[in-house]
């Protein structure tokens, strides 16, 4: 029968368009309704925060960070330290986001996650407001707080490192901002055009040259390559394929080894070092300590860059001086310091230990994980010792504590002022201690400051070590 | 697995699913309201005994009835969820409807001049369409209802039903609408009966389209154009019809705002999502915000779409009941049309089958439309889900139509 | 309270509505093959007993029509060439005889007996017509004949 052909027909078209519908709702639900419902007009969002208390932030002490409570219905974040762990925490505000640790432990934050929803129940039955899980940082709060006052509003960076297990002690950026609602409500549009980027999170996301600090990993090199015990000509400057590589002030050291050399930061000596070394071991050291590669934090960071494709000499001598394209974060600078510190074993860095529900059943706890092999042991005590030499005898003399062995290296980066301005280099100081038994590494980066790392970071770090050694 | 579903009679699904539904809808709200439990055993205890009734006195297909019980009963549910009050008005006008899908059957296999009747079907369709333009006022920016004694009424849900009487009787007795050779200015031009057919059906989409209901005016063209399809008019017929939808289609995106509004939004609702785009994006959010299995019964926030007991109640399903409880409805959906189908093609007698087979169009296409616009698949377009959307007219309208699809039944198997 | 009691029986509301869903495509699944089943039955006409009572208010298996092609045996047992689970019929209930081109019932001796349209068989052997209500334990059958109904 002709019209039942076509009815069937029409059956099919009918059946395809319903069969359509459920592929599309299952392709909706599997792939684009992420998207869709993080949107801000998505009130379905603020419901769930709405309902659950926000766990709190406390440092490795228990001092509380950040804390949530209500006032007047309403759920506000409180960060009782203002600005200090602005570039750590983050903010959480209904107009603006979340940002930083706020973002990233969203979920933790609100109970979202599986464990804690079975035991949220507990909560829906006693009809008490539900309430997320807690986070404690590694950061120590006295500390954190020195840090920032060492820096004093300069901008820049310091990041401080347990070397055994990666943990941040203090990680400190400046300029930072307020995180509670209401100032950053009033300087939100200020800070969105200022020019000094106070959102930027310097310590992990800031990319500089890393200067002088760089000769750790180029002695290290060479210390590998039999070079420790070889004396170099430094006649205070040294041309190489047409391009002068000086030392600071044009000073001539005379016949000096490695150890000396790095000492004084000789320029002349480590640009032919590098030269020696050649592309294959340089590129193999900067992959070796992470640069270029992801580590992986619990907050955004930059990597940092080794961004040759292939290398002139000049290249290798500036690489070897540590000028050159490469870039560096404060962070991942402190973490070469304290793996030099660790026997040549660059820790994972952990911000976040533990993560607590409210009634204190630990849901995740951090354990310390090896991320890079750097150097042989023996490489590494090696260039301790040459280090310890640079803060006893050489540019890192404004490092010295009495009764503790500080290792150190200085650094003046130069940037895109070099050679248009006068004195707008970073400072650098990257440093651990006690040198024998390491508790802590730190990394200490100055802006534009103008002056060079002995005369100005290294102060910094060595009150900074001293506060956390003599603890 | 099997033997659950060999020992399982299909009631019990549909009680099983009223009972949990009012038991929890029973503890939903604080103060507890005994009218709950009440509501929920009226549904029960209704369906049942319809449903015996249908099965005692051989009253044709069984699954029709039951099919779409259970589509009525989840749409009750979430209504009594959404709103207490709608709910309750909304069992209210269950229980009239299925009184109307008894009325109908009878009424319909009684009298055997069903296809005789084509004037009376264009006729009363021309009164109702007008005296919605006279009387008509603006409910949610289509003009389609009139009030009578405190009622709205939506004369376009009764002129659904008219309408597929109509085309059946055309198809099965095409010489009824034969119109004698007119005199024009000493031209005699003769009209074939196909032309006063197509102007007929096209005086029914221009009403619909001056009320602007769009959906219904889509949907009243789909059904159309398929019957064309199906009983052989030719290629040429089809090609004039869709060349004439096609214009029409491009002259409203051109010229009427609110088609190009739709459309525009259909391909991007995220431009003015706090304006233009804020239906179907709340729509979007309830149904991301149910997963697979949903929230559960009240605990989403499906009162944050507008409308979501009529048109958006598809949306609501989803996010407390999840992707499953949507495709579950879709599938039932599904199983309703593959039902009518069949009736459709069993039959050999020519206007039952054109009656199922427009009826069964109905239902299949209303659904599409309006589920297809709410989850974004095709632009949206207002109009109401059978058996499911809150509403007295739809759901009469419905029942109505289910009536003469279970009289037809009858004959067919 | 109701945040957990919600939570926890959406499983089974969705459950329930896929199982009904099932239940009603099996029966529909069971309607086609049985259709099927006749449609291929009345095209070799032979003649065959058609079910009465709605197979879903029968507990156990019984197909919709049966056909008597051949001497066929219906009964509890196993071994009965037409075997029905029905309690209230006899493990050898009844035999469906060819003879001379009619169909003979006898009643085997069974417990329940066998009824005719209403009437009760006695141990002899009785011709059936088109039409004829065929009733044992609780199933209620009507004989079709369509080569004999065909000349009444």
């Amino acid at each position: 029968m002709n019209i039942n052909r076509k009815i069937v027909h029409a059956l099919i078209v009918i059946s395809i368009l319903f069969l359509s519908l459920i592929i599309y709702l299952t392709y909706f639900e599997l792939f684009t309704k992420d998207k869709v419902i993080a949107s801000s007009y998505n009130r379905r969002q603020f419901e769930t925060e709405e309902k659950t208390l926000r766990g709190s932030i406390q440092d490795r002490n228990g001092t509380v960070l950040a804390s949530s409570a209500l006032e007047k219905e309403q759920q506000v974040r409180k960060y009782p330290y203002g600005p200090l762990y602005s570039h750590v925490i983050g903010y959480n505000s209904k107009i603006y986001g979340k940002s930083l640790l706020e973002a990233k432990y969203n979920d933790f934050l609100l109970g979202l996650n599986q464990i804690s929803m079975v035991f949220g129940l507990r909560d829906k039955l006693s009809g008490n407001m539900k309430t997320g899980n807690n986070l404690q940082l590694t950061l120590d709060h006295k500390l954190q707080d020195k840090a920032s006052k060492l820096l004093a509003g300069r901008k820049g960076a310091i990041v401080a490192i347990q070397p055994k297990t990666g943990e941040i002690l203090a990680m400190v950026s400046e300029p930072d901002f307020d995180p509670n609602d209401q100032k950053l409500v009033k300087n939100w549009g200020k800070m969105v055009e200022s020019k000094d980027a106070p959102f930027l999170s310097r310590a992990a996301q800031g990319l500089y040259n890393p200067g002088s600090t760089f000769k750790i990993l180029i002695s290290a090199a060479a210390v590998e390559k039999g070079m420790a015990d070889r004396l170099f000509e430094d006649k205070g400057i040294t041309v190489i394929d047409g391009k002068k590589f000086s030392n600071f002030n044009g000073e001539a050291h005379g016949k000096i080894n490695l150890k000396t050399a790095l000492a004084f930061s000789s320029n002349t000596v480590f640009s032919q070092v590098g030269v020696e070394l050649g592309e294959g071991t340089l590129r193999d050291m900067a992959g070796r300590v992470g640069i270029g590669k992801d580590i992986g934090f619990d907050i955004p960071v930059s990597e940092s860059i080794f961004p040759y494709s292939s290398m002139s000499k000049t290249d290798m001598a500036s690489v070897g001086i540590g000028q050159g394209k490469m870039m560096v974060t404060p962070l991942h600078m402190a973490m070469i310091a304290a793996g030099v510190a660790n026997e040549g074993q660059m820790m994972k860095p952990i911000l976040v230990s533990k993560i607590t529900t409210n009634d204190g059943r630990t849901i995740r706890n951090q354990k310390p994980s090896e991320l890079y092999n750097m150097m042989s042991k023996e490489t590494a005590a090696a260039v301790k010792e040459m280090m310890q030499e640079v803060v006893e005898k050489g540019t890192g003399r404004n490092a010295a504590i009495k009764g503790v062995k500080v290792a150190g290296k200085t650094g003046t980066a130069e940037n895109e002022f070099t050679g248009r301005e006068k004195n707008r280099e970073h400072a650098w100081f990257v440093a651990f201690a006690p040198a024998d038994k390491p508790q802590i590494a730190v990394a200490v980066v100055l802006e534009y400051s103008g002056s060079t790392g002995g005369s100005i970071a290294a102060p910094i770090a060595r009150d900074l070590i001293a506060a956390w050694v003599k603890q | 697995m099997r033997s659950i579903s060999k020992s399982f009679k299909p009631i019990y699904g549909i009680l099983l699913v009223n009972l949990i539904g009012f038991v929890l809808l029973y503890f939903y709200k604080k103060p507890f309201e005994k009218i709950t439990i009440y509501i929920g055993l009226t549904t029960m205890v209704l369906t049942s005994a319809i449903y015996l009734f249908i099965l005692i006195k051989k009253l044709g297909d069984e699954y029709l009835f039951l099919i779409v019980s259970m589509l009525a009963s989840i749409g009750i549910i979430m209504i009594y969820r959404l709103d207490r009050e709608l709910g309750i008005k909304q069992v209210i006008w269950f229980t009239g409807g299925t009184v109307l899908f008894l009325i109908s059957y009878f009424v319909f296999s009684r009298w055997n001049l069903w296809s005789r009747l084509i004037y009376l079907y264009a006729g009363t369709s021309l009164v109702l369409f007008l005296l919605t333009l006279i009387f008509g006022s603006d409910i949610k920016g289509a003009n389609n209802w009139i009030v009578v004694a405190g009622f709205n009424f939506q004369p376009s849900e009764i002129i659904k039903v008219l309408y597929v009487m109509f085309i059946a009787s055309y198809f099965t007795t095409p010489e009824k609408l034969n119109i004698p050779e007119i005199t024009l200015l000493e031209r005699k031009i003769s009209v074939h009966n196909r032309g006063v057919f197509i102007a007929c059906v096209y005086m029914f989409i221009g009403f619909l389209i001056l009320q602007r209901e769009w959906g219904s005016a889509l949907l009243f063209f789909i059904v159309f154009y398929l019957f064309l399809y199906i009983y052989g008019t030719g290629l040429k017929t089809l090609l004039f019809n869709g060349a004439m939808a096609f214009m029409g289609g491009s002259l409203g995106y051109l010229f009427l705002y609110h088609i190009k509004v739709r459309i525009d939004i259909w391909l991007d609702p995220w431009k003015d999502v706090s304006n233009k785009g804020y239906q179907i994006a709340q729509s979007l959010f309830a149904i991301g915000a149910g997963g697979f299995f949903g929230t559960g019964l009240g605990l989403g926030r499906p009162d944050f779409i507008p409308e979501v007991h009529t048109d958006f109640i598809f949306s609501a399903i989803c996010e407390e009941m999840g992707i499953f409880g949507g495709i579950a409805v879709i599938l039932l959906y599904f199983l309703l049309i593959y039902r009518g189908f069949k009736i459709a093609l069993s039959i050999r007698e020519p206007f039952g089958k054109s009656v199922a087979l427009g009826l069964t169009l109905m239902f299949g296409f209303q659904t599409f439309i309006i589920l297809g616009g709410v989850t974004k698949l095709t632009p949206l377009t207002g109009i109401t889900l059978p058996f499911i959307s809150y509403g007295g007219s739809s759901l009469v309208s419905s029942f109505i139509s289910l009536g003469i699809l279970q009289a037809v039944s009858k004959k067919a198997l | 309270m109701f945040e957990i009691l919600s939570s926890l029986l959406k499983y089974i509301f969705i459950t329930i509505i896929y199982i009904f869903l099932f239940s009603i495509i099996r029966l529909i699944y069971l309607d086609i093959r049985s259709v099927n089943k006749k449609a291929s039955d009345l095209a070799e006409k032979a003649p065959y007993l058609k079910l009465i009572n709605r197979r879903d208010e029968l507990y156990f298996k019984v197909e919709e029509s049966y056909i008597l092609s051949r001497d066929k045996s219906l009964g509890r047992a196993a071994k009965a060439n037409i075997s029905i689970e029905d309690p209230f019929l006899s493990g050898e209930h009844a035999r469906f005889i060819h003879r001379d081109g009619s169909i003979l019932l006898k009643d085997l001796g069974s417990k329940n007996g066998t009824l005719i349209n209403g009437v009760r068989l006695t141990d002899e052997e009785v011709p059936l017509n088109n039409g004829d209500k065929i009733e044992m334990g609780q199933l209620a059958f009507l004989f079709v004949d369509n080569e004999a109904g065909e000349g009444t």
